[in-house]
């Protein structure tokens, strides 16, 4: 891809309206609209009555706090378990398809302004 | 007419019909019309069974239609239908042969009434569906799609094994609720088990599917594992090991896709989780549990599709599916990542998306039946499912870092199948009665209760605001060039070892062996040469003088022993 030809202007506009994700600053605006939104949430379960199959779930915002924590552990767990299974991509020789390119031919490689 | 033929015949026609059309819009238009026509039978088809055959002395039922049989049968026409449509572009005779030989065997065994038939076409499927990974052309992909033929084909013939232990305990063929006891049933049990992945058997489809091409993985992804759930859900619904399988199921493919680095490869591990929280429904057997496995693999099917879909059109138009080298395609392909988001919303159970109206199903189940931990667990695996499937695949796709590419958007027939495939996981999410209606049982069931939707706002919201926390302190794993050891190191590493290794230390104790005893042959001869030979000791007297006296000799023995006897 040739970054020289790299013009905004040419993107579909849907495209160009996307992109204000990649403004400055809207990454730590969306990281507040989630807390508040977690919040909001958490408030939630206060306006309901609970019908829960389990008496851990009458517990406020259990869900929330579930996710959370298991959420996290997920990732250090797969971080920890990559350690031990990680191996270079040409591990089972230069006879699989993780080393060898997807035939040319078979694609249709296209710059969007081309 | 239409309901005199069996409906995988139809597709076999037209598998054969396909290579006297030529190339072009004409045979696309046809591969896209023989779905629609099945569907349409499949529709309209009266329940009982049909298209009795006699062979050998066994009468095979070739259609048994009821509810459950139905729900699968239309749900692969459908995906028939919207992978034929993603695959508009494609020119090559063998794949799209291969795609209707596949999809009609698929269809065959999903209607087959009794195990003789059952067989036929579960080798149908792995013999079809295997030319959807060798048509990528390359040495990879040979390899990659023998080691698929060899577990496919032994799962028939393990299952063949099992049809006739159990014909001879029980005298009968017919493909019906069986429970786990003699070698027969358990042998039918582990053909299943194969073609589900279940865990330590499931690493042909971590190995196949990223290995086919960009159009046949979207088929593969649709018939042989749901295939397998239609067939323990008939065969061995209630059977409770099953629960304890699917709990693993879901759990232990999470953590390879997290740190899985080719993202088809990511959706083969999240397909197989997904299959796991089917396993359970079947497990636990009863007839809302069983509505949710019909239902999640209808809702599967489309969402995963759609999934496989957008990182295909993704692979067509960049040439690679690693997550390492993509990376901020939504600026030039906004369509494709917007299909992406809504795959990844249905697959994660986000309400008013298809995967939230069919999993609560199964998961209610298990509190319903009073399984805590299998409840926890599949609560955790949706948390899971989040993680790789509804964050991963789009956010390091579309998202995340610039890779700098700036790729055309999907052509328009892709976008064509994504936007269909989309439109119905909205529309099942939706409004669910229409899914309802189709599954095996009545459904009384309310998927949209303050509780649920509260609860699994606030599952997905607090992991994704992990997410977000672990991504902004650099914790979140990166993505990188490697892959992962797996199962399939057994067969792909540790057997061919200790086969090189038997095989080297047998030909070094043959050498060996075999160069000792030479020495011996050779010693012997040498010192018959030094005492016999021209040179020897015995050649130095006069020979005539030393064969009279060995004669004398003789004589004289032959004399005393007739003297003595």
């Amino acid at each position: 891809m040739n970054k020289k030809n790299d013009n905004p202007a040419d993107y579909p506009a849907l495209g160009r309206m996307m992109m204000w994700v990649d403004k400055p600053g809207s990454a730590t605006k969306i990281f507040y609209a989630l807390i508040v939104v977690c919040v909001l949430l958490f408030l939630a379960d206060f306006t309901y009555e609970k019908h829960g199959y389990f008496q851990i779930e009458d517990i406020p915002g259990y869900y929330g706090i579930f996710g959370f924590v298991m959420f996290t552990a997920l990732i250090l767990i797969a971080k920890g378990l990559r350690v031990l299974i990680k191996r270079p991509e040409g591990y089972y020789g230069d006879k699989s398809v993780d080393v060898e390119d997807y035939p040319e031919d078979h694609l249709d490689k296209v710059d969007h302004n081309a | 007419m239409l309901d005199q033929i069996p409906t995988a015949f139809l597709f076999f026609a037209a598998a054969i019909a396909v290579v006297a059309i030529p190339k072009g819009p004409i045979r696309n238009a046809f591969m896209l019309l023989v779905p629609l026509i099945a569907g349409y039978q499949v529709w309209n088809l009266e329940a009982g069974i049909h298209n009795q055959v006699e062979l050998f002395g066994f009468t095979l039922d070739l259609m048994r239609v009821d509810k459950l049989s139905r729900v699968f049968a239309l749900i692969f026409t459908l995906a028939a239908f919207l992978s034929n449509l993603y695959a508009w572009h494609l020119k090559d005779t063998v794949q799209q042969v291969a795609a209707l030989i596949y999809t009609g065997s698929a269809i065959g065994a999903v209607f087959a009434g009794d195990l003789i038939t059952l067989f036929f076409y579960w080798e149908g499927t792995a013999i079809a569906s295997v030319f959807l990974i060798w048509a990528r052309r390359t040495e990879g992909s040979y390899n990659t799609g023998m080691r698929y033929l060899i577990i496919q084909i032994s799962s028939g013939v393990i299952l063949l094994a099992g049809a006739a232990m159990v014909y001879i305990d029980t005298g009968s063929i017919t493909f019906e609720n069986m429970s786990l006891g003699s070698l027969g049933t358990w042998l039918i049990f582990l053909s299943f088990g194969i073609k589900a992945a279940f865990p330590l058997l499931h690493n042909w489809l971590q190995d196949s599917y990223p290995a086919a091409t960009v159009t046949g993985t979207v088929i593969l992804s649709a018939f042989t594992t749901k295939l397998a759930i239609y067939a323990l859900a008939r065969g061995f619904a209630g059977t409770e090991i099953l629960i304890y399988i699917g709990a693993i199921m879901t759990l232990f493919p999470i953590f390879f896709a997290e740190i899985e680095n080719d993202l088809r490869r990511v959706l083969a591990y999240s397909l197989n989780n997904q299959l796991g929280f089917m396993v359970v429904g079947i497990g636990i057997g009863t007839e809302m549990a069983l509505n949710g496995t019909a239902a999640h693999a209808f809702a599967h099917i489309l969402y995963k599709s759609l999934l496989f879909m957008s990182v295909g059109a993704v692979l067509h138009r960049t040439g690679t599916s690693k997550a390492s080298e993509l990376g901020g395609l939504y600026r030039t392909m906004p369509l494709t990542a917007i299909f992406c988001l809504v795959g990844a919303a249905s697959i994660s159970a986000f309400p008013l998306f298809s995967g939230f109206v069919t999993k609560s199903l199964i998961i209610d189940e298990t509190g319903a039946g009073s399984y805590p931990i299998i409840w926890a667990v599949l609560v955790f695996a949706s948390a899971g499912v989040l993680s790789h499937s509804g964050i991963k695949i789009p956010f390091f796709t579309f998202f995340a870092h610039d890779s700098g590419l700036r790729p055309k958007e999907a052509p328009t027939h892709m976008l064509l199948a994504m936007g269909l495939t989309a439109a119905l996981c909205i529309y099942i999410g939706v409004s669910p009665d229409f899914l309802y209606s189709l599954l095996p049982y009545e459904v009384e069931f309310q998927s949209y209760t303050m509780g649920h939707v509260i609860g699994q706002l606030q599952l997905l919201m607090f992991a994704l605001l992990a997410f977000v926390i672990l991504m902004r302190t650099g914790i979140h794993p990166p993505e990188i060039r490697a892959i992962n050891l797996d199962v399939d190191w057994i067969y792909r590493r540790l057997i061919p070892s200790v086969l090189t290794t038997i095989n080297r230390t047998v030909s070094r104790v043959w050498s060996a062996n075999t160069t000792f005893w030479l020495r011996m042959v050779n010693d012997v001869i040498t010192q018959l040469h030094n005492s016999h030979g021209p040179e020897g000791r015995m050649a130095k007297v006069w020979p005539t003088g030393s064969m009279v006296l060995w004669i004398a000799i003789l004589l004289g023995v032959t004399l005393i022993t007739n003297f003595v006897s």
